[in-house]
């Protein structure tokens, strides 16, 4: 055996021993894997050490949040200098732990809800970041230089050997106990219930250290819920352009949607304006997305053939089930999702992302962060990019390569990723702006001199407004696109600066396109073409197999 | 609350429209109506008058009717526009849809 590889069996040894050590620590705090939950504080403390890069479960959708409460209750002096990982800061908890100065290093994905207590943080200089990640880079951070000593994850159900069972959420569990576990670090997982017998397995029990029954479920965010009712006519003008000169044009066959009305309004146009076109079985058919409950109406009219998803979403439980033909599910029938294979999937075999932002500079840049709002990013900036590892050629692909005109040292394909906005926000605030907020000089320095950029201009094809369509990967140079964005970005400052004679050219060589240009009438750009009008619509859609959550329901 | 009203360079509306008129929108809280008349004005103007419940947009109100005015072949109609609090975004889908209703029949 090499020096080499006999250094590492002592070090992997050491590190066996430690994970035995705090475990062996616990004495009767746990029997066996299982610890009773008014024991968990004690339990944190001892199979914690200061220093340890620490995971917390908790993205977009699920959250150990049980967990995550009783770590908030311990204090500096009984641990300090944690290196927190994880994809989603999301609860008050996680806050706790950095104004308790806990923390001395995180590395995050998203702060969607903490966004303002973020940025609070930050001004604050108590939010000491590494970096901001996209999904898939922080995982992959997790085999490298970011492997958890401790994971303390979320799941629906445990036997009583410590297998678990993630239902309609596996999400991330298995992104950071794989890691975790053949690293000799420790998981941990909070569950709603300890039974028998699972309905199928997700995680082995051979990678779980440690069980507790929570008191209450875990906390599960119906994220990707849009009501059908709150899709403006705007938005409908927008879906119908998008329909015909993006989807038809190119034969869009395999796709992710953003979480937002304008993409909620395209899949709800498909059954209806869609039809009418002629374009089922044309486009659309394989998706990488939640299951959005806006999908049923296109489901049920037979659009779908598949669909792969990177979380599950409230309610949608039984129509999955019921769908299994188009939905993966577990041997028991229901639901499954993995965060880190859609979002491979998202990268690297999808013909088109489309999604929405808050901001778009001149140069096509979009954040979704500002001086008073560090939310990051997630998802979008895996799939809203060129995956230039790609190499299996479509018909989608090729076209939009083709219309890029590839240098001799590039694919000859291109990935359509576009962004769909209305060139204002709510409050009268311009989507398009000339610089990012994300630029920001205090931003950039919180974060070692990277702006926040969550896709970047090089990487979109599209824009598509309220005044069409900009195909940016036909520009021919930087001022190009800038005139071409300038185009569509309506009456907001940016598009004010356009000229006359600059966008009749992009309009006459097609990298600017009105709705008529594509041939949409905008007197038909009516809510009333929508599939279902609200969420009642959809649930009549779903013939019943769809609960929406309670917030949503007004009946 | 705001008035103004304003003629700008178009292209002459073809001969014939579907219609004398036509209406786009309604007026109610965060929506406009659109109302897109034949007239005998000059035949290379489009001219509008405004009224809208917030202040302070003019200078954006005309640009995007010039812009319209532009785009489409609109000389010879009177624009009339009531607004209260649409948003931006709103005004020129209603402008397209009142001069789609204008010009061609709804079969």
């Amino acid at each position: 055996m090499s020096e080499k590889g006999h250094m590492t069996n002592t070090n992997s040894a050491l590190r066996r021993q430690n994970k035995a050590q705090r475990l062996g620590r616990l004495g009767k705090l746990a029997r066996g894997k299982f610890v009773s939950p008014d024991k968990v504080p004690q339990v944190l403390k001892r199979i914690i050490e200061s220093g340890d890069i620490l995971c917390l479960e908790g993205d977009n959708q699920k959250q150990a949040d049980f967990l995550a409460n009783n770590l908030a209750t311990l204090d500096k002096k009984d641990l300090h200098d944690i290196h927190l990982v994880m994809s989603c800061i999301t609860l008050p908890a996680h806050i706790q732990l950095f104004k308790k100065g806990m923390i001395r290093q995180v590395d995050f994905c998203y702060a969607g809800p903490q966004g303002t207590a973020v940025a609070d943080l930050v001004k604050a200089k108590k939010f000491p970041v590494g970096a901001i990640h996209t999904y898939n880079e922080l995982y992959a951070r997790y085999y490298i230089d970011l492997t958890p000593r401790v994971a303390l994850i979320a799941a629906a159900q445990a036997d009583r050997k410590g297998n678990l069972f993630l239902a309609a959420n596996t999400e991330e569990t298995p992104a950071i106990v794989e890691p975790t576990a053949f690293s000799d670090g420790i998981v941990f997982a909070q569950v709603n219930e300890i039974v028998d017998k699972l309905p199928r397995i997700d995680i082995p029990a051979d990678q779980v250290d440690l069980v507790v029954e929570a008191p209450y479920p875990m906390h599960l965010q119906a994220l990707f819920t849009r009501d059908p009712a709150a899709i403006t006519d705007v938005q409908v003008l927008m879906a119908m352009v998008a329909l015909r000169g993006i989807y038809e044009k190119y034969e869009v066959q395999s796709l992710n949607h953003g979480v937002g009305f304008n993409t909620a309004a395209i899949e709800l146009l498909l059954p209806t304006y869609g039809e009418r076109l002629g374009l089922k079985g044309k486009i659309c058919k394989y998706w990488m997305v939640n299951p959005l409950p806006t999908m049923i109406p296109a489901i049920e009219s037979g659009w779908v053939e598949s669909v792969f998803a990177v979380g599950g979403e409230v309610g949608m439980e039984r129509y999955t089930a019921a769908r299994s033909d188009v939905f993966f599910t577990g041997r028991d029938g229901s639901f499954h999702s993995n965060r880190a294979m859609g979002q491979l999937a998202g990268h690297y075999a999808i013909d088109m992302f489309i999604g929405a932002s808050l901001q778009i500079d001149i140069n096509g840049n979009s954040s979704t962060v500002s001086k008073n709002r560090i939310t990051g990013f997630g998802g979008a900036p895996n799939m809203g990019c060129q995956p230039t590892g790609r190499r299996h050629p479509t018909k989608a692909w090729l076209k939009a390569g083709t219309e890029a005109n590839p240098g001799p040292g590039s694919p000859p394909g291109r990935k359509l990723v576009v962004q769909m906005v209305e060139t204002f926000q709510a409050g009268r605030v311009p989507t398009f702006v000339e610089q990012l907020d994300a630029t920001d000089p205090s931003i950039r320095k919180a974060l070692h001199g990277v702006a926040p950029v969550m896709i970047y201009g090089d990487d979109v094809t599209h824009i598509v407004t309220e005044e069409g369509i900009a195909n940016l990967a036909a520009c021919r140079s930087i001022a190009e696109r800038q005139a071409a964005i300038r185009a569509v970005a309506g009456y907001t400052p940016v598009g004010l600066k356009r000229k006359k004679r600059e966008t009749e050219n992009l309009r006459a060589r097609g990298i600017v396109q009105l709705p008529e240009d594509v041939g949409v009438r905008p007197a038909e750009a009516s809510r009333s073409l929508l599939a279902a009008q609200d969420i009642k619509g959809l649930v009549r859609w779903s013939k019943g197999l769809y609960d929406p959550p309670p917030q949503f329901v007004d009946w | 609350m705001e008035k103004f009203a304003k003629a700008f360079p178009s292209s002459p509306l073809q001969a014939k429209t579907a219609k004398p008129w036509a209406l786009a929108g309604v007026v109610g809280s965060g929506n406009l109506e659109v109302l897109l008349e034949v007239g005998g004005r000059p035949s290379d103007r489009m001219e509008c008058h405004v009224e809208t419940s917030i202040p302070g947009y003019k200078a954006s109100w005309l640009a995007a009717l010039a812009d319209f005015a532009h785009n489409y072949p609109a000389g010879g109609t009177k624009v009339t526009i009531n607004d209260q609090g649409a948003p931006p975004v709103l005004v020129n889908l209603r402008l397209r849809q009142a001069y789609d209703h204008l010009i061609k029949s709804n079969k």
